[in-house]
Parts: C-alpha cells; sequence; structure tokens
C-alpha cells in the first residue's frame, strides 16, 4: 500500500516517509499540491493514506484536498493534515474540506506512526 | 567590571586603552587565540599594521565567529600609515574602526559607547518573544531531542547577522514582521542529522538549506497559537533561506529587533524576532 506524502520541505518529507516505511508502507513522495494530484492521478488505486502539508508554493494543501474530493475515484482515501497550520479555526477548514485528522507540526515519529496506526490499523 | 581583551596589541594601542579607561576597566593582552570564549569580554580590541590585511581580516572573522552571536564589539585600532579600506573589516565582523590619530575624548566616548550595558527588554516586548522563546525550545526538542537553553536576549543596532546559514519567514496580519533562525555550519548540521535520524556525515548543504527553512517555519507555526485575538497575531510567509557569512536581513521600520541566544552545549544559535503590530487607520 502507498502512502502520499506531501511537503515541499525535503527534509520533512524523508522524516514522515521514514516513519511510513518502517510501519511497512510504501512511502511516495510529493513536492507540492500539484504534484501531488498528478501522482495521484497515476496511482491513486494503490493509496491508501495522504499525509498532507498546508502551507506549499503553487497549489496549497486545502486546495489540493479540496480537488482530490471533487474526484469520486479519490474520495474515500483518507487524508492527514500534517501541518504548522494548528489553530483550531484551520482544523475546523480542514475538517471540513475532506481531511480525515490533523497532526500538528512538530510532531515526533512516534506520535505520527500513532497516528498512522490509528487510520489504517 | 567590564573587560577588554586586547589581541596582539601594541604598546601604543596598550597604552592608549588604559589611559581612556584606567581602572574601570580589566584591560587584558593577549596574543591571537579563538580557542578563549570571548562571553566574558564585553569588547576585544586588535590593531593594523603589524599583520597582512589578508591575515588581520581572517582573525576577525574567527573572533566574530568566537562571540557566539554575543553583542561584543569588535573594534580595530588603525594606524595612520595604514590605507587599506575599512569595508572589509566590517564585512569580515569588525563593529568599528578607529584611528589611533583620533581625538582621545572621541575615541573614550565612542568606546565607551559601547560598554553600555544592553537595555532590558520591554514587558511588551516580551509579550511576543516568550512564545517564540518556549516554541523555539519545543520544537528542537520534538523534532532533534535537542535541549536548547535560552541564555540571553538584547536588541542589536546592526542587522548583520555573522552565522553560516539562515531560515527568514515574513510574519503578516494583524502584526507584520520576520522570525530569523541563524546556525553555524556545524550545529545546523548536528540539529538537520538528528531530525532525520542519520548519520552528519549524510547531511549536506541541500538537507542544511531546507531543514534550516522548516525550523523556522515549525517555531513561527507553533508561536502562532499564542497570539489568537491579540496585536501580535500573525500569518506565515513560505520561508526563504540565506547562507554566507555577514549577510543582512531587511526590517519593517520603526520595529525593534530582539537577537534571542540559546546554547546547545558550548555550541550557539540565534533567533531573531521582529514584529510589531500595525496601525490601524482611523475611519
Amino acid at each position: 500500500m502507498k502512502i502520499i506524502v506531501v511537503d515541499d520541505s525535503l527534509v520533512m518529507r524523508k522524516i514522515i516517509v521514514n516513519v511510513v516505511e518502517s510501519l511497512g508502507y510504501e512511502g511516495v513522495h510529493a513536492t507540492n499540491g500539484q504534484n501531488f494530484l498528478e501522482i495521484l492521478e497515476q496511482c491513486g488505486d494503490e493509496v491508501g493514506l495522504v499525509l498532507l502539508d498546508w502551507n506549499m508554493p503553487g497549489i496549497n494543501g486545502i486546495e489540493a484536498l479540496r480537488t482530490m474530493q471533487k474526484n469520486s475515484r479519490f474520495r474515500a482515501i483518507p487524508v492527514f493534515m500534517v501541518s504548522t497550520e494548528s489553530e483550531d479555526v484551520k482544523v475546523e477548514e480542514a475538517l471540513a474540506s475532506g481531511a480525515k485528522g490533523y497532526l500538528s507540526k512538530p510532531f515526533t515519529p512516534e506520535e505520527l506512526a500513532t497516528k498512522i496506526k490509528d487510520v489504517l490499523g | 567590571m567590564s573587560k577588554i581583551i586586547l589581541y596582539d596589541c601594541g604598546a601604543e594601542v596598550a597604552h592608549m586603552v588604559n589611559n581612556l579607561f584606567g581602572e574601570k576597566v580589566a584591560i587584558q593582552n593577549s596574543s591571537f587565540d579563538t580557542q578563549r570564549p570571548l562571553q566574558e569580554f564585553s569588547m576585544v580590541i586588535v590593531e593594523t599594521g603589524s599583520k597582512k590585511p589578508e591575515q588581520l581580516l581572517q582573525e576577525i572573522k574567527a573572533l566574530r565567529y568566537a562571540c557566539n552571536f554575543r553583542n561584543i564589539p569588535i573594534i580595530v585600532m588603525q594606524k595612520k600609515s595604514d590605507t587599506y579600506p575599512k569595508h572589509p573589516y566590517i564585512m569580515a565582523g569588525a563593529t568599528e574602526i578607529l584611528s589611533l590619530q583620533a581625538p582621545p575624548l572621541a575615541c573614550r566616548q565612542i568606546l565607551q559607547g559601547y560598554l553600555i550595558p544592553n537595555r532590558q527588554p520591554l514587558d511588551q516586548e516580551m509579550e511576543y518573544l516568550t512564545p517564540f522563546i518556549n516554541s523555539t525550545k519545543h520544537v528542537l526538542r520534538t523534532m532533534s531531542s535537542i535541549d536548547a537553553e535560552y541564555k540571553e536576549l538584547y536588541f542589536p543596532s546592526d542587522f548583520r547577522i555573522f552565522g553560516d546559514v539562515s531560515g527568514i519567514i515574513g510574519l503578516s496580519g494583524s502584526a507584520e514582521g520576520t522570525a530569523v533562525i541563524t546556525f553555524y555550519w556545524d550545529l545546523a548540521r548536528k540539529v538537520i542529522s538528528q531530525m532525520m535520524r542519520v548519520s552528519e556525515d549524510q547531511i549536506n548543504a541541500e538537507f542544511i538549506h531546507d531543514g534550516v527553512g522548516e525550523l523556522i517555519n515549525m517555531i513561527s507555526g507553533f508561536s502562532k497559537k499564542s497570539f489568537i485575538g491579540k496585536p501580535y497575531h500573525f500569518e506565515l510567509s513560505i520561508p526563504t533561506v540565506v547562507m554566507g557569512s555577514g549577510h543582512q536581513i531587511g526590517h519593517p521600520e520603526e520595529a525593534s529587533i530582539a537577537l534571542v541566544i540559546f546554547d546547545v552545549g558550548k555550541s550557539s544559535f540565534a533567533l531573531q524576532v521582529c514584529l510589531k503590530p500595525k496601525i490601524k487607520k482611523r475611519d
């Protein structure tokens, strides 16, 4: 099963993909919202989870999430926001846009692993 | 009592400094040495003329690094016969270039100005600085398992940063400003390697560049929560990263810029915060 990790930070993507792969999943890097949507079109049927940053150049996380939700092929894929944006109003906006959960930065690898296990079992 | 260290200064400079300050200041003569911690000194004085300018520039650069972001002026005493331009010394990290031929009264006033203690932060400044301080410690602890110790805070008059890499983020909204985190290379490598849970030799410039930007992003983002409903609330820009010692960071006009120093063992890094509420226009 693939987990798409969307973040414009290479270091953050590597940190998250390391956790993803330690749990036995295949981590797929996406560098921004546009790149994420392209990857989704290519391999969306194999994707079990998306870990999505918010603030990115070009198409940001929320915009990408809303675009994804419009496509019935991908609507059922759970999306977790992983972002520095952690105010209640932001979390509510993300959940209203279709996110299943939220993890605020900074986080420990253990916290991220727990969130992934909670979603995927 | 303030302490001043003279590095490789001749009798003329030593005599002049002694005459200027008398017993009010403890003066120490020494050979150039970057192993000595400089935190205990209020001023460093070096002299041109006895060394080649290129060598002195390298020594000034090393001394500026040895200051570990502390607000320690490095004064270059210049002989009349020395026609080497001043700008390279300033770019290397010197604070002031003084001529040995300048009137003693003028020298005393200039040097004594540098010995005035840093002002204490106002309560309203600590209101926005405290969340950034706490956020910095939290982010490094959580992401890198590093305990950063908050050491001191001052308000520099010089916008130049003498570190190796700075992550810069713009802040806008109810308040505007910037937040900047600056590291020396070795500590940046250590922090990023621990974030990524890899050995330091696997960390290249690209990782440091990216990681420092992400650090200031997280520090600013985490501190943002403390400002909800307050005049200092802000939104974040996408961070940028600058590499190279002596770079200058622009800040909004009439805003105080606080430089906060954190120690990680014997190393240090600096957080600059400039934040001021926007003035609301009257209808």
